[in-house]
């Protein structure tokens, strides 16, 4: 069953189309992969999953609900997490004070609960710090949980964006590009820890530029070139897809 | 035990008693007053540090709710004799109704168009205090304030406020650190840091501006109460917009978003102009030397320096984190 569906999804900026008539749908429980050459719509797509963006046509479905008129952090509540391409942590605030924000919607105290540190806040705190260290722990990141999140290399940086996201216990969780910049060893460990997070029967669906890496890990693939959505099928099915490989390397007559 | 271990244990208890004995050694009515200026515009630099350090959005009028919450508590006091106990929380939600007024409209502004409208509310503040003869009095102000009389006892004297204005600013340290350091806090952070981010993360961007808006004003119109208490006497004067330079500056020198700093900052800013009288007309400009210097020499502040000090003290080397890997 598909739990994240877009229908005839498109956004236009300013009279440029960016995004036209997208219909996608990602299987719940499994790892669904959106690739295409730069500029395509990839993240534009993302952020009109999780509300960044208004479409100007089309739906979003989410659970068999339509969330189209939901704001970004309503989505989030709802149970949509996503990270960023380019790193967007909370820099000043340590390692585990992000992934708490990640469970923000988790909780329930407000400010005089907060400043009067009730025992159900204290104990709510608790509960969430060591829930927590469960994600950091999967992440690699448990022995820097206070440090500054700004301090933590590039690759520590991106675990973080996955497992503030993770922190949210999300159904659906968008990683966008989590595979850049990383080195060899570094992908092997991140492709076990997708595999290890749609364990969690989170459904994954990961934008993604190594093409290896999404071979290797994808259930199902979409293909977005200039805007609209060209093939979508499993790996083997479009790796030997004429359309895709034209749009990756370009017509064989040129 | 370790010195530093002593240190770490201890550290709390020795401010507090410190705190509780000043007064006893400070015998002069006028560095009693300062220091309960001190105090006071201390819990006023940590209600704008609710605001701007910890959410990022820049208040400069922030005076306008300190001088709501000072003329609330001086009409309460003088017109209809309510008792310092009521006038104080009456204060702070007053200055709250106008901090979540003005917070509505202001978020849909973002950084210095959101500055020079906080600006203009202060400056909308003033003129009205100033002209609003039948409430505040005008140029004239509102005098005679009484002193606060709590459980039969009287606190005319500055020595005996220093207790009150101390019992307050404890109360509203360990109120922030708590809301700081929660939930709430956390989310009023991730604003700070990211607002996109924030919003990914399902935090209610909206709500929680308006939410830091009304927390800021109220305290900062607790402090205003405790002004007029202290001062017995209000005129517009007191509020013009060159005090929330002030109270910025305060912010700023102690170092953004710390509220130790907030404290050390507001303190050091009151008595600093006091301690250079004796140089004469000169004072405001090495008073403004003084900022300029701890600003580029003490980047993170004078609160960051004492937290460093402070790391020091209890024996605590930062531990390194390797380049590369996991």
């Amino acid at each position: 069953m598909a739990i994240l569906e877009t229908r005839n999804l498109g956004i236009t900026f300013d009279g440029l189309v960016a995004l036209e008539g997208v219909n996608f749908a990602a299987e719940e429980g499994k790892i669904t992969a959106v690739i295409g050459p730069n500029g395509a719509g990839k993240t534009t797509f993302f952020n009109l999953i999780a509300g960044f963006y208004q479409p100007t046509d089309g739906t979003v479905v989410f659970d068999g609900k339509d969330v189209t008129a939901l704001k970004a952090y309503q989505r989030a509540e709802a149970g949509i997490a996503r990270t960023f391409q380019n790193i967007n942590l909370f820099k000043d605030m340590s390692v585990m004070d992000n992934a708490l924000v990640g469970m923000h919607c988790k909780g329930k105290s407000g400010v005089l609960r907060c400043m009067f540190r009730t025992p159900l806040e204290r104990r709510e705190d608790r509960e969430f710090r060591k829930q927590v260290m469960e994600y950091l722990d999967l992440m690699g990141l448990a022995d820097y949980a206070e440090e500054k999140a700004g301090s933590l290399s590039y690759g520590m940086q991106k675990n973080l964006e996955i497992a503030r996201a993770l922190a949210l216990k999300p159904r659906v969780l968008l990683l966008d590009e989590p595979a850049s910049g990383l080195n060899t060893q570094d992908l092997e460990t991140l492709s076990s820890r997708i595999g290890k997070i749609r364990d969690l029967g989170i459904t994954v669906v990961l934008i993604e530029h190594k093409m290896d890496v999404v071979m290797s890990i994808s259930d199902h693939i979409a293909v977005l070139n200039f805007g609209k959505k060209i093939a979508d099928g499993t790996p083997e099915e479009i790796s030997s897809n004429p359309e895709v490989i034209e749009a990756y390397l370009g017509k064989e007559d040129d | 035990m370790s010195i530093g271990k002593i240190y770490e244990k201890t550290r709390l208890w020795i401010i507090l008693v410190i705190t509780f004995c000043l007064p006893l050694v400070v015998s002069n009515n006028y560095w009693l007053h300062i220091l309960n200026l001190g105090g006071i515009f201390a819990v006023c630099t940590l209600s704008l540090n609710l605001l701007t350090g910890c959410t990022g959005l820049f208040s400069v009028g922030h005076i306008a709710y300190y001088g709501i919450g000072a003329y609330t508590a001086a009409i309460l006091s003088t017109r209809f004799g309510v008792p310092f106990l009521i006038a104080l929380p009456c204060s702070g939600l007053v200055a709250m109704f106008f901090g979540i007024l003005l917070g509505m409209p202001a978020l849909r502004l973002k950084g210095l168009y959101l500055a020079i409208s906080t600006l203009a509310f202060g400056e909308i503040a003033y003129k009205v205090f100033l002209n609003w003869n039948e409430v505040t009095n005008g140029t004239k102000g509102i005098r005679g304030i009484k002193a606060p009389v709590l459980f039969g006892i009287n606190f005319s004297t500055y020595r005996a406020y220093y207790y009150i204005v101390m019992i307050v600013l404890v109360i509203t340290i360990v109120l922030m650190r708590n809301l700081i350091h929660s939930r709430v806090g956390r989310a009023l952070l991730s604003i700070r840091e990211s607002e996109i981010a924030a919003a990914a993360m399902g935090v209610n961007t909206v709500l929680y501006k308006i939410l830091a808006f009304a927390a800021s004003s109220f305290f900062a119109g607790i402090a205003g109460c405790l002004y007029a208490y202290e001062v017995h006497f209000i005129s517009p004067e007191s509020f013009v917009s060159q005090e929330s330079t002030t109270v910025l500056a305060m912010m700023v020198v102690g170092g953004i978003g710390s509220i130790a700093g907030s404290i050390v900052g507001a303190f050091a800013l009151t008595i600093i102009p006091e301690v250079l009288r004796f140089v004469g007309d000169i004072r405001l400009v090495l008073y403004g030397a003084a900022i300029v210097a701890i600003i580029i020499f003490v980047p993170k502040g004078l609160g960051g320096f004492l937290e460093w000090l402070d790391q020091i003290l209890m024996g605590k080397v930062k531990k390194q984190i390797p380049e590369e890997g996991e």
